[in-house]
């Protein structure tokens, strides 16, 4: 084979090569973010993404990855907890009590979603519970086993996130996110 | 040795670009993704509104769905000139419309505190107005998603709210 026939086959090659390349490590590098949370604002055991209307790339690439079609700031704030307040991951395998107010804001609510991002499965069709629904007098719950109030089944999920959902937060929420008194996480024995 | 150096500079130069595009790209994929799915399992076409039920563990459409919500969504096109959004909308519970472009960066958001009354009617457009019911598009071609928040999920509550759903029109 000439020189010429060798160049005509390993420049496409290596152009195609570099390119795959170049998309893989595009890839990993959000999944990177996305798992060490590198993009997002952090309190305590939640992290949250505030601005969507960014300009930077990367942002904009994790935003639509985790969260496609999410609300600016001042409409909604999504906290995401993947972790209990100890740093241990959120299991199936283990109940927890939320401990502690929501921030302030019109609406809130907790939902619990698989690490496919997808609501948890249950057969009770039970998958948040907000302002609304409830009650007062009683702590929240997640566990994999049925309880009468204030439930969050957890299903069987090997691990899971918590989202505490908040719109039309005050001002001082989402102007202190680092600093704001979220919820905490607590496993407990039941 | 020269040809391994300028192969080596040619990969890393290829790389470079495909890494930066591809970023850049990663919100306009998932767009393309989920339009797909959207055209293709749920029939629905451009400038089609589609009245979701409230997601449930099977839902599949896109991740983290808010289970306290009805959904109404299109993929909108002004190509062929503007569009009429109108609807009864509820007035005791949280309901907005909000805009994406195609990079799914929310660029419009309005929530029932923010209207005068209960009854939607917006022209979406892409010729500049000041006037309050007209939203004027930056891009051509984007997504809106109407969300009604159901706070009790008793059947009552579900069919009063999902009435008012499938008011909604865009014409």
């Amino acid at each position: 084979m000439n020189k010429l026939s060798q160049n005509k086959i390993l420049i496409p090659l290596v152009i195609l090569l570099s390119i795959i390349l170049g998309i893989y490590l595009a890839i990993s590098s959000i999944d990177s973010y996305i798992q060490n949370n590198e993009l997002s604002i952090k309190n305590g055991n939640w992290i949250v993404n505030p601005n969507m209307d960014l300009k930077d790339n990367y942002q904009r690439a994790y935003i639509a990855r985790i969260g496609v079609f999410a609300l600016d700031e001042k409409e909604a704030l999504y906290f995401l907890a993947s972790k209990d307040s100890d740093g241990e991951i959120l299991s199936s395998n283990f109940d927890y009590q939320i401990i502690g107010k929501p921030p302030k804001g019109r609406y809130w609510s907790y939902t619990l979603y698989g690490e496919d991002y997808f609501l948890v499965k249950n057969d009770n069709d039970i998958h948040a519970i907000n302002k609304e629904n409830f009650d007062i007098n009683k702590p929240i719950i997640i566990s994999s086993k049925r309880k009468e109030v204030n439930w969050l089944p957890s299903g069987n999920e090997k691990e899971f996130y918590i989202n505490l959902r908040i719109y039309n937060p005050e001002k001082d929420v989402y102007e202190n996110l680092e600093s704001i008194k979220l919820p905490q996480i607590k496993r407990i024995e039941l | 040795m020269k040809k391994l150096i300028l192969y080596l500079l040619l990969s890393f130069i290829v790389s470079y670009g495909s890494y930066n595009i591809t970023i850049l790209m990663i919100p306009n994929i998932i767009y393309k993704v989920f339009h797909y799915k959207i055209v293709n399992n749920q029939n629905v076409q451009d400038n089609e509104l589609k009245h979701f039920n409230i997601p449930n563990d099977q839902s599949r459409d896109v991740v983290m769905p808010n289970p306290d919500f009805l959904y109404s969504t299109s993929f909108y096109d002004l190509s062929n000139g503007d569009l009429n959004l109108k609807g009864k909308m509820p007035d005791s519970t949280y309901w907005s419309v909000s805009f994406y472009k195609p990079n799914t960066v929310n660029w419009f958001v309005k929530n029932d505190n923010e209207f005068i009354d209960n009854n939607l009617d917006m022209k979406i457009t892409l010729s500049n107005s000041d006037q309050e019911n007209i939203i004027v598009s930056p891009v051509k071609k984007g997504f809106m998603i109407i969300r009604i928040l159901v706070e009790k999920k008793d059947n009552k509550s579900i069919d009063y709210y999902k009435v008012l759903q499938k008011s909604i029109t865009l014409n």
